[in-house]
């Protein structure tokens, strides 16, 4: 006599819930709890000094209050706005030089140690003086974080134009194909593994300069709250904005990760 | 004799290096007439690979002369179109777009060009692999596909560029069965580059003998089995004796 299906269906169940408790996403939340747990209790212990640390159930309040009031939205937008147009005109500029001097050689040969000099520059330096020029509005921020971003778009699209295999240039070359038309049928294709490499490091060395720029001057901005509230010693304030800048910096690597996987379904 | 297709007169070709120029190829005279299939054989080095790029117009002759039917060679065109060694499939394309990517300069109409695509995918076997990209496909498969896309264009030129070098050995000797079939009904003119005697002497109905570098003609052989040629001709005496000959050649000039 065999084992009643009904049998076996009860039996799996503990198995699922086993499954279920060693999955990597499980064991990463009961991680998180952990550290909350820890970081809260440690607080009112008095084993952390509040002063600095504050409590997660602190944070927690001021984080609410702040997207109860629109104090977040507004922030964000402000910070968001030079973000994206600084992020954009870096991508269209960089992928459009870079990749330029990838395959027209002596254009490549002629500006390649100015982007290697402002490549290893470190270009939040350049800050004071946009400023200066610029005044602190928004204007001044989406300089700096086209600064940030230009560079390694720019150095990928290069590489990646660059190395286009011989052979494949080869193939368009046999079928007929222009020094033009080889460009946007082999070479653009075969850099975008590099592009989108470039971008994503681009778009994470972005995050850090609009939010070092806003400590150093900005009217308004998820990095300027960060310096205001850690300098009048809102610290509960102060963790709230920095735990939300570092979500939006994770929602915009995952972003690239899926923009990545979707541009290499054939890989 | 038929009119000649591919006249070569005279071809030099040297590289320049460290040590100064490396003559590769010095002095190839040779013909084809038109439906013909000729095989290069040479040892590894030899220049045959270098000698096929100067008839796709890839490269340059330093000397000398390359004609296709009458006309200069000069750049290169579809009519000559090439199965690399290496495949050179466009690796972010399907099947049936690499296919396209070669008819693409074509100046035919959308329509035909697919239904000229599908026609030679069939052809070559890969009907229902369509849409699959080269890294789901294997070496053999793969060179199917660089197969369909030089044949699809209707090249006055076919040239096979050690087509079945990549490939593993049980699979070889499928494809060039296959490729001779197909050459051989659609009276294809071939210019086949190999170090490979057996595959030389099997799709060849001449095999001309390349010495090592810097290469020049050392021989030219008529393959004396008549076609259509099946696999089994391979064990045949006549192919056999052609083969110990050819061997005995090139270990000569080596």
């Amino acid at each position: 006599m065999g084992t009643p299906p009904g049998d076996r269906l009860e039996t799996s169940e503990p198995a699922r819930l086993r499954a279920f408790a060693r999955s990597p996403g499980t064991l990463s939340l009961l991680i998180l709890v952990a550290i909350l747990a820890g970081w809260e209790a440690g607080g009112r212990t008095g084993v952390l000094d509040t002063f600095f640390f504050s409590t997660p159930s602190a944070i927690s309040v001021k984080a609410w209050e702040m997207l109860i009031d629109g104090n977040l939205l507004f922030h964000t937008l402000r910070t968001g706005y030079a973000y994206v147009a600084g992020v954009v005109a870096a991508i269209a500029f960089g992928a459009t030089v870079g990749l330029a001097m990838g395959w027209w050689r002596r254009f490549g040969d002629v500006v390649d140690p100015y982007v290697v000099f402002f490549s290893a520059m470190p270009r939040i330096a350049l800050f004071p003086v946009i400023i200066l020029i610029f005044g602190i509005g928004d204007l001044s921020r989406t300089i700096i974080v086209f600064l940030g971003v230009v560079f390694p778009v720019l150095f990928n699209a290069y590489i990646g134009a660059k190395q286009t295999p011989r052979l494949l240039i080869d193939v368009g070359r046999v079928f007929g194909y222009s020094h033009n038309r080889l460009f946007t049928a082999v070479v653009l294709p075969a850099a975008l593994p590099y592009l989108i490499a470039g971008f994503r490091i681009g778009v994470t060395l972005g995050i850090i300069m609009i939010v070092v720029a806003e400590f150093l001057a900005a009217s308004a901005g998820l990095g300027q709250q960060i310096a205001v509230t850690a300098q009048s010693y809102q610290i509960a304030e102060m963790w709230a904005w920095v735990l939300y800048t570092s979500c939006y910096a994770l929602l915009i690597v995952r972003g690239m990760d899926y923009f990545e996987r979707w541009t290499m379904r054939w890989a | 004799m038929e009119e000649p297709s591919l006249e070569v007169i005279g071809v030099t070709k040297s590289f320049p290096t460290a040590q100064g120029r490396l003559p590769v190829l010095d002095g190839i005279d040779m013909s084809q007439a038109r439906g013909e299939v000729v095989s290069i054989v040479g040892a590894s080095g030899s220049g045959k690979t270098t000698f096929l790029r100067l008839v796709a117009g890839l490269e340059e002759p330093d000397s000398g002369a390359l004609k296709l039917d009458g006309r200069e060679i000069d750049g290169p065109t579809p009519e000559r179109s090439l199965i690399f060694q290496q495949f050179g499939l466009m690796p972010w394309l399907s099947v049936l777009e690499n296919v396209l990517f070669g008819l693409a300069t074509s100046g035919l109409p959308k329509d035909e060009q697919r239904d000229r695509a599908n026609d030679v995918i069939g052809r070559v076997g890969l009907q229902g692999f369509e849409d699959f990209h080269p890294k789901a496909l294997s070496g053999g498969m793969q060179q199917r596909v660089g197969i369909a896309r030089a044949l699809a264009v209707e090249p006055r030129l076919l040239l096979c560029d050690e087509p079945f070098a990549s490939v593993d050995a049980m699979t070889r000797q499928t494809m060039q069965t296959d490729l001779l079939h197909i050459v051989t009904q659609q009276k294809v003119t071939v210019l086949l580059v190999t170090h490979d005697i057996e595959e030389a002497l099997f799709l060849g109905d001449r095999v001309i003998v390349f010495s090592s570098r810097p290469a020049r003609v050392i021989e030219e052989v008529e393959v004396a089995i008549p076609k259509p040629r099946e696999h089994s001709v391979r064990v045949s005496t006549g192919f056999q004796e052609q083969r110990a000959m050819l061997w005995e050649l090139l270990q000569a000039t080596a």
